[in-house]
């Protein structure tokens, strides 16, 4: 092992040879260790971010909380009595102090503690975007493989064609047409509404097809081409093909055996890169069937400009896409070793 | 030996051009295949603007408010009101061409700004390198971590609704797109000879940007700004729809699905007419985008 590593490395970065030898020696963990280093400034930055956009923007909280006929005093009274009177970054280094303990502030419309809420609602967007991901996967896997099969063939162009379509319906419209159908018209499932898994099983899964497959059918064509293109690359281009033809693989062996395989990294990639748009469309989701997750927490709060849970829940997201792209980048790194010794060098 | 040079030309060059023909022909039917998949979306998106921009200039549509009450809930196919009107007697189609032009001029400009500012951004930390690269990349990675639906909310919500407002918001998402985009497509281009012997030449670094840079990763900012278009248009709609976009009376997609949610059961072609026009637009937006790309990138 360690007289092929050179011949990897050399290549890519001759001058830092000097390096090779304490990388050489436990390449995963020194590869896990500095992507996880390299996510303390990218969350400082996103928390940082977050507190500047949702406290620098025009507007009194206490205002739209007192309501418009509050007097300029009594306004006074209450941003003092929430603190926002104190300068910026003595507010921001408050805010920063308690999320690093777990604390994200009160609600300034309940009282109740943000972290509270938002722990109270994350399973529920959690179950949601697990389910849709889970069956997108499981339905675009064989698709993109019977599309690859025959690059070009009927198969594939109906296949490219109708997932672009199914990408261009936006899931609040896809949801409306779904709940019109299904709720509306057959009356096979309820409109919305939420149960909670332990109270009754069945009735939690029957109020999360609807939502899950407004979610999961854009997400299942966006899946579906990636992970075909992925496929033809791997097809057309590696070496690893081309013996596992030679030595008699049939063409389902070689793309299911071989070449899914290693189109695998690549899926896993693009599951989390496309986690914050996921979450996005959780949020419009979430609002239309009157699902109380993160999103339905964050757009009420919108609402009542309760700007201390909005700051929390943009930062839960953001935290969510930030640690799943780390997961991503170390499991793909766990399974491919050419990733260790290539990238360890940026 | 003079004599047989031109006879030796002639003569061979049907023998070159031959082989060259036969597999031409063939191709004929797959290009012309192809360019209908380029056609058709094109066509329908020349129809879908000149529909929004200039029927209304026409002037025999009815105003998209301010209808009379007395004219509510006609159905579809109604004398004057070829699309029917709502509970508060607005005409439909007139209220579907009104909400598509706020659409298009926020998408338009929200991938414009993209486009240029990103695909600067993008481009000059690609040419330059080192640490500025870092900084401008991190800075946008960060951006990108964001939700942008959820960002795009928050920030809504902030300034306020509008029009402009809703460009600001959706903004901070198209512009770090751009700018990956483009520094993609720079890094590609740098170590090209052209480049070299542009920077030999001591050509300036704004010449450099704007000369030869940009021309050559236009093409790909084109391809990928009509995707945009799809995606700002669908993102647009989500703001309307939650009520933090185009403000009601003031027609858009979104906020007519949303105003068409609480009758749904009754009379779903209030959520259905906007929700065709919104697909039909992103649908075209988003085949043009893609059979453009496959073609460019052959």
């Amino acid at each position: 092992m360690s007289t092929s590593v050179p011949q990897l490395r050399v290549p890519l970065a001759g001058r830092r040879s000097g390096r090779l030898t304490r990388a050489a020696r436990a390449p995963l963990a020194r590869f896990i260790g500095r992507r996880l280093l390299m996510v303390i400034p990218v969350l400082w930055g996103v928390s940082f971010f977050t507190f500047v956009a949702m406290n620098a923007l025009p507007g009194s909280a206490a205002q739209s909380l007192l309501g418009p006929n509050a007097t300029p005093q009594e306004v006074a009274r209450f941003e003092a009595q929430l603190g926002l009177d104190q300068p910026f970054f003595e507010r921001y280094w408050d805010w920063l102090t308690g999320v690093l303990h777990g604390d994200l502030g009160t609600s300034l419309a309940s009282g109740a503690s943000v972290s509270s809420i938002l722990l109270d609602a994350l399973p529920v967007t959690a179950e949601l975007i697990l389910v849709a991901i889970v069956v997108a996967l499981l339905v675009a896997i064989p698709l993109a493989l019977l599309a690859a099969r025959r690059p070009n063939g009927i198969a594939d162009r109906a296949g490219l064609f109708l997932s672009m379509v199914g990408l261009s319906i936006a899931n609040y419209v896809l949801a409306l047409v779904l709940v019109y159908i299904f709720a509306v018209k057959l009356r096979w499932l309820p409109a919305m509404g939420w149960t909670t898994p332990g109270e009754d099983l069945g009735q939690n899964l029957r109020c999360l097809v609807l939502p899950a497959v407004s979610i999961g059918l854009p997400l299942l064509c966006f899946y579906t081409r990636l992970l075909r293109a992925d496929l033809l690359e791997q097809m057309q281009g590696e070496d690893y093909v081309v013996t596992a033809r030679a030595k008699g693989a049939g063409p389902w062996r070689v793309l299911v055996h071989h070449a899914l395989r290693n189109s695998t990294f690549g899926l896993i990639t693009i599951v989390a890169l496309n986690l914050g748009t996921l979450l996005g469309g959780a949020v419009i989701v979430e609002q239309i069937f009157q699902i109380p997750g993160v999103g339905r927490a964050m757009l009420s709060a919108i609402d009542n400009r309760d700007i201390p849970v909005v700051t929390g829940a943009v930062l839960v997201f953001a935290v969510i896409v930030v640690l799943a792209n780390l997961v991503a980048d170390i499991l793909y790194s766990v399974l491919d070793p050419r990733i260790r010794y290539g990238d360890a060098r940026t | 030996m003079a004599t047989r040079g031109p006879d030796l030309a002639v003569t061979a060059a049907p023998a070159v051009l031959e082989p060259a023909l036969e597999p031409s022909a063939g191709r004929t039917a797959g290009r012309w295949r192809r360019s209908l998949g380029v056609t058709i979306p094109a066509a329908m998106l020349v129809v879908i603007f000149a529909a929004c921009f200039l029927w209304p200039l026409l002037g025999s549509l009815p105003e998209p408010t301010g209808g009379n009450i007395l004219d509510s809930d006609l159905p579809i196919g109604s004398a004057g009101h070829l699309l029917g009107t709502d509970e508060v007697g607005d005409d439909t189609l007139s209220r579907i061409l009104h909400g598509g032009q706020a659409s298009l001029e926020i998408a338009l400009a929200v991938n414009a700004i993209g486009m240029l500012v990103g695909g600067l951004l993008g481009a000059a930390a690609a040419y330059w390198g080192g640490w500025r690269d870092t900084v401008v990349m991190r800075v946008l990675d960060m951006l990108i971590a964001f939700p942008s639906l959820v960002l795009a909310l928050a920030l809504a919500q902030g300034l306020g609704p509008g029009k402009l407002n809703t460009i600001w918001a959706l903004c901070v998402f198209s512009v770090p797109a751009f700018a990956r985009v483009a520094r993609a497509a720079t890094l590609r281009l740098r170590e090209q000879p052209f480049m070299t012997a542009a920077r030999l030449s001591g050509t300036r670094q704004r010449r450099m940007l704007l000369g030869h840079i940009a021309p050559n990763i236009l093409p790909q900012l084109l391809t990928f700004a009509l995707l945009g278009m799809g995606i700002t248009i669908i993102l647009e709609g989500a703001l309307s729809f939650l009520g933090l976009g185009v403000q009601p009376p003031d027609p858009s997609w979104g906020n007519m699905i949303a105003q068409g949610q609480g009758i749904l059961s009754a009379e779903p072609r209030f959520v259905l007419i906007p929700s065709a026009a919104l697909f039909l637009t992103v649908v075209s937006f988003n085949l043009l985008g893609d059979a453009l790309r496959a073609r460019w990138s052959t």
